[in-house]
């Protein structure tokens, strides 16, 4: 190996086909040339997939037998392989950050269709990288320890998984849900879709064990009001809200709300989503986890007047547990990684008028339904209609508020399916005639044809088409019986179905608190407005946060299965980073020329991270490498100029822009 | 060909597209991702009417049979409603772009024009309006105006509001109770106004819209001329077909001026109006949206803000409103294709729409488009009903409140 002089710098260049996706697009043997005669290149070359093990294997040949000692890879997106060739480089005795990848794979050979223009653009980005990477300085990554604690995030069926794995594992897991309940929207189900098995016999026993299991510290009426630190050091404020009971002191005996002062339960029930009745004095439903009560001020007369009798009080006796005084109260955690489980929300119909959601009182959501089939709802499980009948004949309209520009585009995945079990289950507590209105049916996944053929074959009137319209029949109007019109699209004939209860099939959409979630937990979110995975392939649970992991419908629609297995994969990906106990951070950091920093604090506010404070001692800005990310906002900020950044020196950056720009 | 569009439409498709090209426009990429449902048949008040509704079009579009299509006289029974346009799920233009396109190539494959609708149209050709009165008649109402009323060519100065009146509320009785009814507003409010008079000629848009481009284009050239000889600030009209020609193919002939209906206009000035709203009318009112302000427009709620302006009317809406609101049947040509319809079996939509009003219990239909006046009154005539109904233009009922 010959051994060049340490200030005399040999690029290597390498040019990756991968595949057809670059080389069919743009013409790398002529970047290779073009790049060849760079001043400071040694070696230029092209391969089929850089990537692969020889792939590595040449670049590190290269190292030793050609003495270079900076290497420029022209593939794909770092996101993608930067770890891979760094890696490579460090193996062959190269510092990693010698080693610099351009994207022309996603920037350019996806993007364009012009051969020729999107070589020029490859020679021009290569140029600029060649320019760049001669000014690298090594540098050296640095290894954070991580909190063996876990902060999980929504009690839905996903985080409820979630949590259950890791204490399993004997970590500690904090389950921090908004609701007084956990159990989330599958709580809400009375069977589930496709084996019918009942939700609350699959879900309670989960429910019960996250409230029992040491390891689990679980919160709810609670929410996550700030989140400070990075990967493996978050600092957590959780704010609890007052339920006026002390968890510790109430048994779940109920008798406090046999005994309200109010005989009647008399308002609206939010569990059933006011199909049914509550006291002020409650418990959503029999299986709540914690089965502790809670009273709502709203309502309740002590709140509203001081002169209540309190005979929920009394009824509650040395136990003690009823608190009127109650506060809100926030509690300190600090976790090393977090899984956000927060679930979705059902698209609103009344943003589809046509529909007459909240117009006709014999228009239901499915979730509603869901309520009115569960034998703890409102109706002890019988389908009964507002006017107190069941109903003969039924109407399911899929797609609502999915598949539609007008509102959401994407299919929400569990609304066929979940229409079916509907219909099924309708059928068999009144024996109406049942009418599913569909665009395609669409029953992927294990089991779900044959519950396809199964409901079908029960005989449902299956319809393909869109309801378009929906009035009271014009022929009977007084009882409520709504016409549905539609075009069975398969007959080609406009149909005028009457029917005595609508169904609407509302999609699966972001919480209305998406951006608030988003911004305190550094996430991203795709167009659709779920949270954005690092990957939609080959990091699903990831979030774009490091240490932040995705889990079940906050990431897009999905099943049960689905949703438990997602939250399977981001406890085990939670787990691997404490297990390993550290994580490396990105050397990209910024830092103070202290020589030349004045200590005008104006880049204190302005750094995302809260990593800059002014050093008290020496009244110079001081940043803190773990905290830093290496955005750069405060070294463009800097009056002074005193604020440099690791990979992204000014000299670094305008060769860069200046070895693009002499190629155009 | 599609001989006019809107701004916000060229993002779409090109001025000159074709049935033919349609397919690598933008719109026709839309096209294209069509899933089928049906929602544009179910909700085409002719739909059951109809051998290719629009989700058929679609597909014989995309298979390359449209010959079939334009031997159906399928298209001919749309009435512009924009209806299926606006459910659409793929949000493709189909009232703006397709089925025009596919209306043309009816007509003009058709043995013979419906007699009523070709009259109309060669009327409009030759005077300027569809019912075939002298184009020197047009400004006779003014005579009867209880405020003066100026003619621009009269007074020779700018305006601010150039006030298009258009062909109904110009010769029909019914018409110029309208007219007469915006002029004390527009007087009551001090607004400084004029109208074009004997010069004004049909806006055109149902030329357009039953395809006559040639008759549009003769009269978008007639009336822009006319318009740039005169200084305003913007331009006015009650009729919402004019209004819809003007916002939507206008442009393209270099149309920009800054243009309102007159019901969002006085709504604008609500506020003002109110304390001259002096006698309550005690009356209950359902509204009725017309297609080209509602749906094809957005303007739901400023009729709606209108009434609840005057004293002593209540408001109960009809169990279709807003965006799903029944059309009258009245666009698209259907206001001279009555007896068309009549003859291929299919029932009035204004029956079906008075229907729906008669069953909330008001006293009056209010309506904010000409067209509607002569469609629902006639159909009170032959629908027999108990209680008796008016139908009034919300202009005309602000005017009934005004102080004198
Ligand atoms: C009508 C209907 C029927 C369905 N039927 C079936 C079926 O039969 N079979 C099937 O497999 N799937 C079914 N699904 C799909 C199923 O509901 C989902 O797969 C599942 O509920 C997803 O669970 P999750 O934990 O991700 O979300 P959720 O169930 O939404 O749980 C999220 C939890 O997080 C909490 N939360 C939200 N935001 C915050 C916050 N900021 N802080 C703290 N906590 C928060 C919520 O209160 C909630 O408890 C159905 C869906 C619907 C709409």
């Amino acid at each position: 190996m010959r051994t060049p002089r340490p200030d005399q710098v040999r690029i290597g260049f390498y040019i990756c086909h991968c595949g057809t996706n670059i080389a069919g697009a743009l013409d790398v043997g002529e970047v290779v040339n073009h790049v060849a005669g760079l001043p400071g290149v040694a070696l230029a070359r092209d391969y089929k997939y850089l990537c692969s093990d020889p792939g590595q294997e040449l670049i590190q040949h290269d190292i030793r037998d050609h003495g270079l000692n900076r290497i420029v890879v022209a593939a794909c997106s770092p996101l993608m392989h930067e770890r891979t060739f760094r890696r490579a480089v460090e193996e062959a005795g190269l510092n990693p950050f010698y080693c610099h990848m351009v994207n022309i794979r996603e920037h350019d050979a996806w993007v364009h269709t012009d051969r020729q223009e999107a070589t020029a653009k490859a020679k021009a980005l290569a140029t600029g990288a060649v320019r760049r990477v001669a000014l690298h300085k090594p540098l050296e990554t640095k290894k954070v320890p991580i909190h063996g604690e876990v902060l999980v995030v929504g009690g839905g069926i996903a985080g409820i998984h979630a949590a259950l794995i890791l204490a399993d594992a004997g970590k500690r897991v904090y389950l921090v849900e908004r609701e007084p309940t956990i159990g989330g929207h599958m709580a809400r189900f009375d069977k589930t879709f496709p084996t019918l098995d009942c939700a609350a016999c699959i879900l309670t026993p989960k429910m019960s064990a996250v409230g029992a299991h040491p390891n689990i510290t679980l919160w709810t009426y609670s929410e996550v009001t700030q989140v400070e630190g990075y990967v493996g050091n978050f600092n957590v404020t959780v704010t609890r809200k007052p339920r006026y009971v002390i968890e510790d002191a109430c048994t779940g005996c109920l008798q406090c709300i046999e005994a309200c002062i109010y005989h009647d339960a008399r308002f609206p029930d939010e569990f059933n989503l006011g199909l049914g009745k509550r006291k002020p004095i409650h418990l959503p439903f029999p299986q709540a986890t914690p089965p502790v009560v809670l009273i709502d001020p709203g309502t309740c007369i002590e709140f509203k007047t001081g002169k209540c009798k309190k005979t929920c009080v009394e009824a509650c006796a040395d136990r003690r547990a009823i608190d009127f005084q109650q506060r809100e109260e926030t509690r300190q955690i600090q976790v090393g990684t977090i899984i956000i489980a927060t679930g979705f929300q059902t698209f609103d119909p009344r943003r589809i008028p046509y529909y007459g959601y909240g117009v006709f009182p014999t228009v239901y959501t499915a979730l509603e339904v869901e309520r009115l089939l569960n034998a703890a709802g409102p109706t002890g499980g019988e389908v009964i209609l507002r006017n107190g009948k069941p109903p003969q004949r039924v109407g399911i309209v899929h797609c609502v508020g999915s598949r539609d520009e007008n509102t959401n585009r994407y299919c929400s995945r569990v609304c066929c399916l979940y229409s079916l079990k509907l219909a099924h289950l309708i059928k068999e507590h009144t024996g109406a005639e049942v009418y599913n209105f569909y665009i395609d049916i669409r029953t992927p996944g294990k089991g779900m044809e044959e519950f396809y053929n199964r409901v079908a074959e029960e005989g449902m009137h299956l319809v393909r088409g869109k309801v378009a319209d929906v009035y009271p029949d014009p022929a009977d109007p007084a009882n409520g019986r709504l016409m549905l019109q539609v075009e069975d699209t398969l007959m080609g004939r406009i149909l005028k179905v009457p029917v005595d209860m609508l169904v609407l099939s509302v999609g699966l959409e972001p919480r209305a608190d998406t951006q608030e979630v988003r911004r305190k937990f550094n996430l991203c979110c795709g167009p659709e407005g779920f949270f954005l995975e690092r990957h939609p392939k080959l990091a699903p649970v990831s979030s774009y946060a490091e240490g932040v992991f995705l889990a079940g419908c906050c990431q897009g629609p999905k099943d049960i299965p689905d949703t438990v297995a997602q939250a399977g994969a981001a406890a085990a990906q939670a787990l691997a980073l404490i297990v390993r106990g550290y994580t490396e951070q990105e050397p990209n950091t910024a830092y103070v020329r202290e020589e030349d920093c004045s200590g005008c604090k104006s880049c204190i506010p302005l750094c995302p991270y809260t990593a800059i404070s002014l050093a008290a001692d020496k009244q110079k800005a001081f940043i803190n490498e773990a905290l830093c990310k290496g955005c750069g906002v405060c070294v463009a900020a800097c009056p002074s100029g005193s604020i440099g950044q690791n990979l992204f020196e000014d000299e670094q950056l305008l060769s860069e822009v200046e070895g693009v720009l002499t190629y155009a | 060909m599609i001989a006019t569009i809107e701004p916000e439409l060229a993002t779409v498709c090109q001025r000159d597209t074709t049935l033919e090209t349609l397919l690598q426009q933008p719109e026709g990429r839309r096209i294209l991702s069509c899933i089928q449902c049906g929602i544009c048949a179910g909700t085409c008040p002719y739909g059951e009417y109809m051998d290719f509704p629009p989700r058929r079009i679609i597909s014989m579009l995309r298979r390359g049979l449209m010959e079939e299509v334009f031997q159906s006289d399928s298209m001919l029974r749309c009435v512009a409603c924009y209806a299926c346009m606006t459910k659409c799920p793929r949000g493709i233009r189909l009232s703006d772009v397709l089925l025009p396109l596919v209306k043309e190539q009816t007509l003009q494959r058709a043995p013979e024009m419906p007699a009523e609708l070709q009259r109309s149209l060669q009327n409009t050709l030759r005077y300027g309006n569809p019912m075939g009165e002298s184009s020197r008649k047009r400004a006779n109402w003014v005579t009867t105006s209880p405020v003066p009323v100026p003619i621009l060519a009269e007074i020779r100065r700018p305006v601010d509001v150039l006030w298009f009146v258009e062909c109904y509320t110009s010769y029909y009785p019914r018409g110029q109770d309208n007219s007469r009814a915006v002029a004390r507003l527009f007087n009551a409010l001090g607004i400084d106004f004029a109208i074009l008079g004997n010069e004004e000629k049909c806006a055109g848009d149902c030329g357009q819209l039953t395809w006559e481009s040639g008759l549009f284009e003769t009269l978008t050239d007639y009336n822009m001329e006319i318009l740039r000889k005169y200084k305003f600030n913007r331009l006015v009209t009650g009729d919402t077909h004019a209004y819809n020609a003007f916002r939507i193919r206008y442009p393209m002939y270099g149309f920009n001026y800054e243009l309102e209906h007159t019901t969002p206009f006085l709504t604008r000035h609500v506020e003002q109006l109110k304390p001259r709203l002096k006698k309550p009318l005690n009356v209950t009112v359902t509204y009725h949206d017309a297609c080209c302000l509602g749906r094809r427009a957005g303007f739901y709620e400023e009729g709606r803000t209108l009434l609840r302006a005057i004293p002593g009317v209540k408001l109960v809406e009809m169990v279709h409103n807003r965006m799903n609101s029944l059309c009258c049947g009245g666009g698209g040509g259907g206001m001279w294709l009555d007896t068309y319809f009549k003859q291929k079996g299919m029932d009035r939509l204004s029956e079906r729409r008075i229907k729906e009003a008669l069953a909330t219990g008001a006293d009056v239909l209010a309506i904010s488009c000409p067209y509607e006046v002569y469609r629902f009154e006639d159909a009170l005539k032959t629908l027999p009903h108990a209680r008796p109904m008016r139908v009034r233009d919300v202009v005309e009922l602000l005017a009934e409140s005004l102080e004198d």
